[in-house]
């Protein structure tokens, strides 16, 4: 929006330009302000009100940063960001590691290339609730397939849904096979990028399979492989649904992540503040490690896969 | 091709009569439409149509979870909406409708509760005022398979003690079944293990007596019998009314805890206990005496709803004998009337022997009646759990459950002098 005068012709035209520019512009400014800002400023006002809907009795007052306040007293915001918290870790690791073994092995498919591709994405296309039900029929009932396989074993939980332990498993396969095969199709996008004149090189050299692999793909495909971490940790930050229809957040609240908690504020107790104050928190966070990974890794990962 | 044509040209003259007539008032009413629920309903408002041809009725569609329509209720009604005029509620929520403001107090009308079942009604008072009428009576049964024992268990030991023999004879897998999962079902087993120790939520002048030690008896009774004796399968942490049902509608278990509707499902053919079951009260424990959740659904009229006296023909209407006894036959819901249970129609119309029936219900006892049912519900739902799945000790966890009731209570003003 710098002004820079570009004809000697006078103001007059200039400001015409502008007023034209900010003419064109002005919807899709309206646009984003009434959707992007505006619900952004509202839910933070409302979280600085105490306003819960089934006690209208109260009314609404104005208390300042008490619902913060009351959230960072709370032992279950804790847990609850403690339980996102590993979720995220768990299943970037799972799902970085599981999606570079598959994207290896779809990068040397030679025949019927897209058909491969194409069944590979399958799992991810499902919808998540759908997945979420397949997997917790499997799990949930004492003669549900998990059982049954785990049969003999005596580590197998009877009800793995009443374990506070045994319940993170389903959810982290679940959010495995649906997701893997996204982070798999990310990576060989990245694996196909790499030039193949440097691995005949190196086999010329006699660098072993593994060398190959550690010092000519693994820094090569770092940008890929950092863009599809950030792309999972912000998704898995944000993991509502699997839980919701597996767990609900269950044992007790033993594998309630924060985005299920919200909910459960916002729209099962109905206490609207507390949801809001809680909402707020959530977006923050989100912003900034979106923020600090654009800073970390550079605009430059973004820029390279847009290119 | 033509009468097709000739259908939607009637239908758009019929839109535009009714766009019309549009000023004419309608009078709403939303409620639970779940199986046979809204057929009965559906039969009994076009009766009442027919017998007051000067009203117009319309139903309100609302979700089929409870949950959900009292979220929706919530939020309409805070939006001050005056429809529906007429509200089926849960039983639990009246005293917080009656707390918002959001239904009208039906003294006014002076209904006839004295032939309605005592407890029934006194869980519809707020703050000594009549606030909803009882529709229809929700309460705890004990299932038992008749083809494995001669008589039903008379205390709860009792009822562990042939759950443990059946299991090891090989006659079932599975003993004693209820709703475990963590939802408002798991408070309504509490509450009935909690009467059986002699136990409450709230003493009678509204104190949170949830930490005492019967209570602790009553909760640590069941962790041990689903982690300690096995006479409660822990499949029951995650089961909700049906699945209940479909293992004891499948021969898999001894006995069941339930609703009444589940009476007439498994007398099917598609259940494999059809004529080897029966019901009896809820057994009681060391301590206290047989105690069910009572539990059913009410009728009330919406705050701001402009046409009250309409809505209150209407429920009259819905409370009337032979309506009652109609959904009694078609939902196989008790009626809330005494008096019913000693006619020919109703033992007729019921599944379950009325005299059962009745018996069930007057040894029935009310959940607590606070306009914060729905928050203690949830912050024992969480403890519980954590005591059941072995997250915490039964102690503990009701300690915590009763500081974080004490601090709700204290933040409004409500009980606990």
């Amino acid at each position: 929006m710098s002004r820079t005068r570009l004809s000697p012709a006078g103001r007059g035209s200039n400001d015409a330009d502008a007023r034209l520019a900010w003419t064109l512009v002005l919807p899709a400014l309206a646009i984003t302000l009434a959707f992007g800002f505006l619900p952004i400023v509202w839910t933070f006002w409302e979280s600085l009100h105490l306003h819960d809907l089934r006690m209208p009795w109260r009314g609404r007052p104005f208390v300042g940063a008490g619902n913060y306040l009351e959230i960072v007293a709370d032992p279950r915001f804790w847990s609850a960001l403690g339980h996102t918290g590993f979720f995220v870790a768990a299943t970037l690791v799972i799902e970085l590691a599981a999606g570079l073994l598959l994207a290896m092995a779809l990068d040397r498919v030679t025949r019927a290339r897209g058909l491969v591709r194409t069944a590979v994405l399958l799992p991810w296309a499902v919808p998540t609730v759908v997945v979420a039900l397949i997997w917790r029929f499997m799990f949930e009932s004492p003669g549900g397939l998990a059982s049954t396989l785990a049969g003999g074993s005596r580590f197998a939980p009877q009800t793995w849904f009443a374990d506070p332990v045994a319940a993170w498993i389903p959810l982290l396969l679940a959010d495995a096979w649906k997701t893997t095969p996204f982070v798999a199709i990310l990576l060989l996008a990245g694996l196909q990028q790499i030039d193949r004149s440097l691995y005949e090189a190196a086999e010329v050299d006699g660098a072993s399979a593994w060398r190959r692999f550690r010092h000519i793909t693994l820094p090569l495909l770092m940008p890929a492989l950092l863009v599809a971490a950030l792309f999972r940790s912000l998704d898995a930050f944000r993991v509502f649904d699997l839980v919701y229809v597996m767990t609900g957040g269950g044992p007790g609240t033993a594998t309630e992540p924060i985005a299920l908690y919200t909910f459960a504020t916002l729209l099962q107790h109905l206490e609207f503040g507390l949801g809001a104050a809680l909402s707020m928190i959530v977006f923050v966070m989100a912003f900034v490690v979106a923020l600090a990974s654009i800073r970390l890794f550079g605009g430059r990962a973004f820029l390279e896969r847009s290119a | 091709m033509t009468s097709a044509v000739r259908c939607l040209l009637a239908g758009v003259m019929c839109l535009g009569a009714a766009c019309a007539a549009a000023p004419e008032r309608v009078l709403t009413i939303s409620g639970s439409m779940l199986g046979r629920e809204g057929q009965v309903l559906r039969l009994q408002l076009e009766r009442f149509r027919r017998a007051h041809p000067d009203l117009r009725v319309a139903l309100r569609d609302t979700p089929d979870a409870a949950d959900q329509r009292h979220q929706l209720y919530v939020q309409w009604l805070n939006a001050r909406v005056g429809e529906p005029d007429v509200l089926q509620l849960d039983v639990v929520w009246t005293p917080e409708f009656a707390a918002a403001g959001w239904i009208r107090s039906l003294d006014a009308f002076d209904p006839p509760t004295g032939e309605l079942f005592a407890s029934a009604v006194a869980a519809n008072r707020w703050q000594g005022a009549l606030y909803a009428l009882p529709w229809f009576i929700d309460v705890g049964m004990l299932y038992w398979r008749t083809d494995l024992m001669p008589a039903p268990p008379d205390s709860l030991d009792a009822l562990a003690r042939t759950s443990r023999q059946l299991i090891a004879a090989r006659r079932v897998p599975f003993g004693f079944v209820w709703q475990g999962a963590r939802y408002k079902g798991l408070i309504t087993a509490f509450v009935e293990h909690l009467g059986a120790f002699g136990g409450a939520i709230l003493d009678e002048h509204g104190r949170v007596v949830v930490d005492s030690e019967a209570a602790v008896r009553a909760l640590t009774f069941m962790r041990d019998s689903i982690h300690g004796d096995g006479s409660v399968p822990s499949a029951v942490l995650t089961w909700q009314e049906e699945h209940t049902r479909f293992a004891f509608q499948n021969g898999q278990a001894a006995f069941m805890r339930n609703w009444p509707y589940a009476y007439a499902l498994l007398g099917t053919r598609e259940s494999q206990v059809a004529g080897r079951f029966a019901v009896a009260p809820l057994p009681g424990g060391p301590g206290g005496a047989p105690a069910a959740a009572l539990g059913g659904s009410t009728l009330a009229i919406n705050a701001y709803s402009d046409q009250p006296d309409d809505a209150y023909r209407l429920i009259e209407f819905l409370l009337q004998p032979e309506q009652m006894i109609e959904r009694a036959r078609i939902a196989g819901q008790f009626p809330p009337a005494r008096g019913l249970y000693d006619t020919a129609a109703l033992a007729e119309a019921l599944t379950v022997p009325a005299a059962e029936a009745r018996r069930i219900i007057e040894a029935a006892v009310a959940r607590p009646v606070t306009p914060v049912y729905s928050q203690l519900s949830s912050i024992l739902q969480v403890s519980v759990h954590r005591a059941l799945t072995r997250q915490e000790e039964p102690r503990a966890a009701l300690a915590d459950a009763a500081a974080a009731i004490r601090a709700l209570l204290a933040r409004l003003q409500l009980g606990e002098p």
